[in-house]
Formats: C-alpha cells, structure tokens, sequence
C-alpha cells in the first residue's frame, strides 16, 4: 500500500493550514511527522484519516481518500474521548466493529482481542474501566485497540506524550512490531531523538509546509532541521553513532 | 468473566436478553390476569393463544378488550422511552440524558394543551395527534437553531433546552388564560394508559417498531460515539451521520410514546442505568434488553397505578418515580463499589 500526496492543502476559514504539500508515503515503513506546534501535523492526520475535507489529491492504492469507505485505518489520538463505565475489553473490540456485524462476537475477534490484549501487557485487565486506567495503560489501550483492528495504515498523534521515558519505548516497541507486520505507520511526535531512532523517514513540517523530508538519519543531521525549530535545538551524535537531540538554550549559536 | 481457552468472553451474554424476554412475558401474563376482575394465569394463556379451555364472555372481553390492549400498550411505551433513554444518553455523552431532552416533552406538553384549550371541541379528539407534532417540531426546532449539531451535540443539546423553555412558556400561558384546562392537561402530564385501546395500539406500534428496528439495527455502531469523531470514523463508522440517524429515531419513537401516553417521566433514566448497573455492561449491544426492561417496568408499574387502589387509579408517573427511584439509587451505589 502506498499513498501519493500531490499539491495538498487544508483551509480552516481563511487560514491555510497545510500549504501546496506533495509527498510519497513509503509503503510498510514508519514516516514521523515532526515540526513545531501548530505545523500543521493533527491537520495532516486527520486529512489522511478522510475526515477532513481538502484540495489536491491523496491517492491511497489509487483511490481518493475521501471517496474510499473501504479503507482500513486505524487512529490513536493524542487526547482519546474516555467513554465512562466501559471496559478495557469492550474498548479494544470496537477495533473489530467493521469486521463484525451487529451483534456478532466471532469466534476469531475474540482469540485476536485476547492475541492484543497479551501484546501489550494488558491481558489480566480486562474487566478494569477505561476511565480508570493510568496514563500508560491507556496509551496501551488505544494500540491495542488500533491493533485489533489489522489495519493497513495507523495514524498516531503524539504516541508518547504524557507518557514516562519507560512507558515510551515500550509503545515504541509496540509500533514497530506492528510495522515489522507489514503496516505502513505515519505518527507525529516532539521527541526528535526517539523519531530518529524508530521512523526510517522523517518529514519536517513549518507554518504548513513541508521545510524538509527523507531519510531520518539524514533529516536529523541537517541544518536546515535546526531552522525549522528556530535554532533552538542541538544535535548530538553517540559513540553508538545514534543522533540525540536537545533543545538549545543560546539562540544565536 | 470466565475466559475461555485463548479468547476473550463474550461482551454480551445472550442469556441476559433471553431472561429479560422471559421476565417481561411472565409480567405481561400477570398484568393480564390481576385487576377488579381476577383471572387464573392459565386462563389467560389459554385465551391469549385461543386455546381450548380459555374464557369466554365478559372474562374474554376483559382481557381482550381492556387489559390485552393496555399491556400491549405498555410494552411499547415502556420500551420506546427506555430505548430513546439509552440512545440519548450515548450520543451526548451525558448518563442524566433523558427522552425528552431535546423538547419533544414540552413541544408534546404545548400541543397537547392546544388541543384541550381549543374552543374547538372536535379537537379534543385529535389530542395524539397535536402532541406528536409538537413533540416532532419542537426538536426540529432545536436541529435548525443548532444548525453546528453535526460538529457538536452539546449545541444541540443546549438548544433543545432553550426551545424546551420557549414551549413550556407558551403552554403556561394558554393554560392561564383557560383554567378550565387546567386539570385535563396537568392529568396529561403525569401520564396514564388509560386510553389505550386496538386503533391506539395500531398506530403507535408502526412508528416504535420502526424506530427500534433502526436503533436495534445500528447499536452495535453506537457503542463508537462514546469516542471522539476522528476515533469513530477510523473504527469505520460515520459519527455524524450516525448520531442523525441515532436522534431521529428515538425522538419518532418518544413523539409516539408521548402522544399515546402522556409525559411518563423516569423510565427513559433509570431502566437503561439499571441494566448497565446490573450486568456491568454500558455496550449498546443491551438496547434489547434495555427495550424489554422498559417493557417490564412500565407494564409493572401500570399494574400498580391501577390495582393499588382500586378501583381509583394512580398516575403511572407516580409509581415510575416511587419505585424507580430508590430502586436506582441501590444500583448506582452497588455500580460504584465494583468500579473502586
């Protein structure tokens, strides 16, 4: 599966918010967005999601995205509704909604909630509410739930935000088994250290236009990536070889 | 939950619905046999299903005529508030949502008062059909004033308040200037099925049917707009379209209920909480058991407005509220413990 950006642009009233955007999303390969806030990024997903109306053309497998019904693209929000008194259960099988009729808990979506629930160490707490998971529990919940699903392509608007450094790498992980799956993932993320370590391409997106994109390595050690946090940000490069970055307090350096 | 072997259990257990079934048949039958005239349980099941050894003459129209009708009655009213109740709720995101949020109560209560206070006599007649369009216009009102409904329900919501008021102003007012009215409308209000007979059950059963049929038909996508819209939307479900079709339906099936019946308060709050509470389910996968709670209830309760104190008969309401209350003040209580 492959999606094919030409001349894309979002209005919201008089303000543009994605601005003549072209772009070749790599097929089975983890693309993050970066840039700063109010870049455009949520905008981008949401366009991709076939929700937000647009004009130029995002071709997914050659079909316009907001003629397709049939596509099967899973969504984990940066701020999820918490709907009251479900269960982590019922809440990871609305993933499986658009397989399953009404009524109908097959067999198959059953094994696959339990298969999820297992990967992401939420198994066991299946009868807790929702709305009293913590914060990386939840984030939990809402892959699994992606997951359930056996999408094609995920979205995910900031995976790691409001999460510890521990709770991170292990949705990180989560992720990369599900690309290493064969899905195509497309996440926004603040963490330029932890987008260079796990997306093999980076698109860099200001005032919403695209100001850089490739290959992440190289997205990372470009100068023009600093212009785009206007030059607050440093980058470091480990003996490992692995580019770590940190904001930069002097602006003139 | 037990967990069978490398699958999650069933979110719904069907056996809960099979035995809200049977509960809501076995009240039917009694509510059949008790009243003025008491009729055995075996009778009465042998007139239902017209076999030999049922009751004949008066016992027969009883029970055709006058309980059958009323039951009947019931169970669609009870089950259309109930259902409407449940369905409210999940599309604004709101447990104290209630059927007649978005002013089919009082645009129902204006109609109803303009048939009465007519000085046209012959209106009186035409009482259902006064309350049905008000209750219908009134939250039409309140989609076009809204006009952002399908960005935000709580902009809905909150119109439906202001047309609410708006109507019940009015409806004040004619009441004022024709005291005579007064009591008819007040005894409208509190509701009753008093008035229930085979053409009432005729009429009123098309719409509820349909409108359940509709919602029983996308409860199951419905548990999607308890998430936010970009969530549903990825889950394949359209959120607006959804919540249009979610709204119509239960306002035609509470319009319906309304104009057979009166304002019955309550059923639409509590029964659906009552069976979220007691089998730890708020999946709209239960809005058939949730149809048949309301079923029960409400033919429970007109058993007791009109056996209590027989042979004067209670408002339904009174009983609804009396009952339900507490009732629902157990469960959320036992509800809360377990979610600790």
């Amino acid at each position: 599966m492959s999606i094919v950006i030409t001349d894309l642009t979002v209005r919201y009233g008089d303000k543009v918010v994605l601005d003549d955007i072209s772009l070749d999303i790599a097929d089975g390969k983890w693309t993050c967005l970066v840039g700063p806030n109010g870049a455009g990024k949520t905008t981008f997903l949401k366009v991709l999601l076939g929700m937000a109306p647009y004009s130029g053309s995002i071709q997914d497998q050659g079909v316009e995205v907001f003629k397709s019904h049939h596509r099967n693209v899973a969504f984990v929000p940066q701020h999820p509704q918490i709907p009251q008194g479900m269960t982590v259960a019922e809440y990871v099988m609305l993933g499986r909604s658009k397989r399953d009729g009404w009524g109908n808990e097959s067999l198959t979506s059953r094994s696959y909630v339990h298969k999820v629930l297992t990967e992401t160490h939420l198994f066991g707490m299946q009868n807790n509410l929702v709305a009293q998971l913590s914060g990386g529990e939840m984030q939990r919940a809402l892959i699994a739930r992606a997951l359930a699903q056996e999408p094609e392509l995920i979205l995910l608007d900031e995976p790691t935000s409001a999460l510890d450094l521990h709770h991170q790498i292990s949705v990180l992980n989560n992720i990369e088994l599900l690309k290493d799956g064969g899905v195509t993932v497309i996440s926004t993320m603040h963490d330029l250290t932890l987008a260079a370590m796990f997306a093999e391409r980076i698109v860099v997106l200001q005032g919403g236009k695209i100001l850089l994109s490739g290959d992440s390595q190289q997205v990372i050690h470009s100068p023009e990536l600093k212009r785009a946090y206007d030059n607050r940000i440093d980058v470091y490069t480990l003996d490992s070889g692995r580019p770590v970055v940190v904001a930069s307090k002097d602006r003139d350096n | 939950m037990s967990t069978e072997h490398g699958a999650i259990a069933r979110i719904w257990n069907w056996r809960i619905t099979a035995f809200c079934a049977l509960i809501l048949f076995l009240v039917a039958l009694a509510a059949v046999s008790f009243g003025p005239i008491s009729i055995s349980f075996i009778k009465v099941f042998k007139t239902l299903f017209d076999l030999p050894g049922g009751s004949t003459g008066l016992d027969r129209t009883v029970i055709m005529q006058l309980r059958l009708p009323r039951v009947v009655l019931g169970i669609l009213v009870g089950s259309a508030l109930a259902t409407s109740g449940a369905v409210y709720q999940t599309v604004f995101h709101n447990p104290l949502a209630d059927p007649y949020l978005l002013g089919a109560a009082s645009g129902a209560g204006l109609g109803a008062t303009i048939a009465i206070t007519s000085t046209h006599h012959n209106l009186a007649g035409a009482l259902p059909i006064f309350a049905f369009a008000g209750g219908v216009l009134a939250v039409l009102t309140s989609f076009f004033i809204s006009g952002k409904f399908f960005a935000d329900p709580n902009s809905l919501l909150l119109s439906g308040i202001a047309v609410g008021s708006f109507a019940t102003a009015i409806q004040t007012y004619l009441q004022q200037r024709h005291s005579a009215a007064l009591r008819p409308v007040y005894s409208w209000i509190l509701g009753d099925l008093t008035n229930a007979n085979w053409s009432v059950v005729a009429w009123s059963s098309i719409y509820i049917a349909i409108a359940l049929i509709v919602l029983f038909m996308v409860a199951k996508q419905l548990d999607g707009l308890m998430l936010s819209d970009e969530e549903a939307y990825s889950l394949g479900i359209n959120p607006k379209k959804l919540r249009i079709i979610a709204v119509a339906a239960a306002t035609l099936a509470t319009a319906t209920a309304v104009s057979a019946s009166g304002l019955i308060g309550f059923v639409g709050i509590v029964v659906p909480h009552l069976v979220r509470g007691l089998t730890h389910r708020v999946t709209n996968r239960s809005l058939i058991t949730i149809a048949m709670a309301g079923a029960a209830f409400l033919v429970l309760a007109d058993l007791g407005a009109r056996t209590l104190l027989s042979p004067a008969e209670l408002p339904i309401g009174v009983i609804t509220a009396f009952v339900g209350a507490p009732f629902f003040l157990v469960v959320l209580r036992n509800r809360r413990k377990v979610s600790q």
